[in-house]
């Protein structure tokens, strides 16, 4: 049963063209070009109880907006959504009750108090009953381990324990779907793994469904059963993560810093590609894990060239879309 | 309407907390404001001690309506007074979406968590002023003390619809910091006895901006000057403040966010 259930939603936000420079900037004070930018264009799509789908897309794709839409903040220009049988803009008071949220780069927490405030707050908003609030409390930071933060001033706490108590915050009144936009922004390693730690148990333990933008590849690939891919505002994927992955191919960037000269080496062969090549001491190639492993790559590489620093990322998420965009064009890779 | 009630006194407590964690701020703030607001009847003092007069007001009578004015203004902003301030940076910053979050009023959220507890002194000092002109200017009958309340309380509103509309403005126009002046100009008008002004004056500052009900009618209605017609005016007070609210809860709906 799909509890969220979007048909041909659009979002166009009016803005003007101030140009750049004083020449035009002065101009702009008499007469302002309207520009019309299409944040979000005809996206349909159905996301079923107890689902994590995953929203991955550039900056400014459109991702956050559809979010915002999603949560009833935003007033979509036009199509339709229906969330829990709501329409989140027009039902708002009623909705926003069924729902959480995260926003990693908003904070919901009052700055000056500490965060067991803000909870009061969201007990008396939300009408929660005291051995309701105590006893989810008492659950949640056991799960996020922040028992000792709770009476830190917030603006003192670290932005991984401030991200926690905001999974706190938009976690008390019990949320039947929990919407999340960059939660793991400018998180450490441990931090990201607690959080999507703490995503996981709630997905399984509440049936609660997630939405969850990112730029990170990794939040999709620890949480998410489903993908949806938005470019310029247009949904160009919607699938399983296992089929992004045959879009994808099993590919890494591996970037090297060497400590002699690699000038005339080839590396670009059947397993990998140059994809950056500032020096000759510096390179950045693409590696098809399907097949090589990456540490018999760097086995064979180790064999021929001493370096200095090696990194192992993920594909940004700019070639991701283009990969699609590209594999599109021919027929789709079967599973 | 409890957890409307639980929810106001949450916010107030969270003002007092925010105000203890800064006690200097407060303390200066609170000081800067009350000196600000009350300096103004030493003018009316020093006008009255140079020979001069408003004409069939004494100096009693003028300073009463403008500690009425003080008091107004001090209520207006530790309700009302942060909203403006405070929507304007949520609209510029892209952060109103937190306040959607909540499954309540969005005007009532935001009043609550703008409670400006640095307002409480411009309030003690207008009723400090207020008390030593009341002793001056002789009895007062209890009609009297009934009709002023009401137009207090009508003042009160004309302030907290014009902060509303200000408010409501941002959305519109985001970064429009100099627009609380403008309502300051306006609101001259009430300070002083409305006879002093033309008859035009007289006549938006009592039925269009009703800024006469924020000092000089209460005042009036204490030193038994109201004539029936002034009642009148005690209506387009509260159709202001329902006009602010109305404005406000519209223009939510062109609130756009910003880029993430």
């Amino acid at each position: 049963m799909s509890v969220i259930d979007v048909k041909h939603l659009t979002k166009t936000y009016t803005t003007y063209k101030r140009g750049a420079g004083m020449g035009q900037t002065f101009r702009s004070f008499f007469r302002r070009e309207e520009i019309s930018v299409q944040a979000v264009n005809d996206i349909s799509f159905a996301i079923e109880q107890g689902e994590i789908c995953g929203m991955l897309g550039p900056n400014g794709a459109g991702k956050s907006t559809a979010i915002k839409m999603l949560c009833g903040a935003l007033y979509p220009t036009s199509g339709e959504i229906e969330v829990l049988g709501y329409s989140p803009a027009r039902d708002r008071k009623h909705y926003v009750r069924t729902i959480g949220a995260v926003f990693g780069q908003k904070s919901q927490l009052i700055w000056d108090i500490p965060p067991i405030d803000s909870f009061k707050m969201n007990k008396a908003i939300y009408g929660i009953s005291t051995p309701d609030f105590n006893n989810r409390l008492e659950e949640l930071t056991a799960l996020l381990d922040i028992a000792g933060v709770m009476e830190k001033p917030t603006r003192v706490l670290s932005l991984g324990e401030r991200m926690k108590c905001e999974f706190v915050m938009a976690m008390l009144h019990q949320p039947e779907i929990l919407f999340l936009d960059e939660p793991t922004i400018g998180l450490d390693v441990i931090a990201k793994v607690k959080i999507r730690e703490f995503i996981r148990q709630m997905n399984k333990k509440q049936n609660m469904t997630c939405i969850l933008t990112t730029h990170d590849l990794e939040d999709v690939e620890e949480l998410a059963h489903r993908v949806i891919i938005i470019n310029h505002g247009e949904k160009v994927f919607d699938d399983s993560l296992q089929r992004l992955k045959l879009f994808l191919g099993e590919k890494k960037r591996v970037s090297f810093t060497f400590a002699e000269s690699v000038q005339g080496t080839v590396f670009d062969n059947a397993c990998t590609r140059v994809v950056e090549r500032p020096s000759d001491f510096q390179i950045t190639l693409e590696v098809d894990t399907a097949q090589i492993s990456i540490s018999e790559f760097i086995e064979n590489i180790s064999r021929k060239h001493s370096f200095s620093d090696i990194s192992v990322k993920e594909l940004p998420i700019q070639q991701v879309v283009m990969n699609i965009y590209e594999t599109k064009k021919q027929p789709e890779p079967s599973l | 309407m409890k957890r409307y009630v639980d929810v106001y006194k949450q916010c107030m407590y969270s003002a007092i907390q925010t105000a203890a964690a800064y006690r200097m701020n407060f303390i200066v703030s609170s000081l800067i404001t009350l000196i600000g607001n009350i300096l103004f009847p030493l003018v009316t003092v020093l006008i009255y001690r140079a020979g001069t007069s408003f004409p069939g007001w004494s100096l009693f009578e003028v300073l009463l309506i403008q500690s009425i004015f003080t008091m107004s203004s001090g209520l207006s902003s530790l309700v009302f007074g942060g909203v403006l301030w405070t929507t304007m940076s949520h609209v510029r910053e892209g952060s109103f979406e937190v306040i959607l979050l909540k499954p309540l009023n969005p005007l009532f959220y935001i009043v609550a968590t703008t409670f400006s507890t640095e307002s409480a002194g411009l309030f003690l000092g207008g009723a400090a002023l207020f008390i030593f002109s009341v002793m001056q200017v002789g009895a007062i009958s209890a009609l009297s003390w009934l009709q002023f309340t009401g137009m207090f309380l009508a003042g009160t509103a004309v302030l907290a619809g014009l902060a509303l509309m200000m408010a409501a403005m941002s959305f519109k126009w985001v970064g429009n910091s100099r627009i609380s002046e403008l309502a300051d100009s306006v609101l001259h008008v009430g300070k002083y006895p409305l006879p002093i002004f033309p008859k035009a004056v007289q006549a938006v500052a009592t039925m269009i901006i009703p800024v006469g009900m924020v000092g000089f009618l209460p005042a009036s209605a204490l030193l038994g000057r109201v004539q029936a017609s002034d009642f009148a005016a005690v209506l387009p007070c509260f159709v202001f403040m329902g006009a602010g609210i109305w404005i406000y809860r519209h223009m939510i709906r062109l609130y756009e966010g910003v880029g993430g």
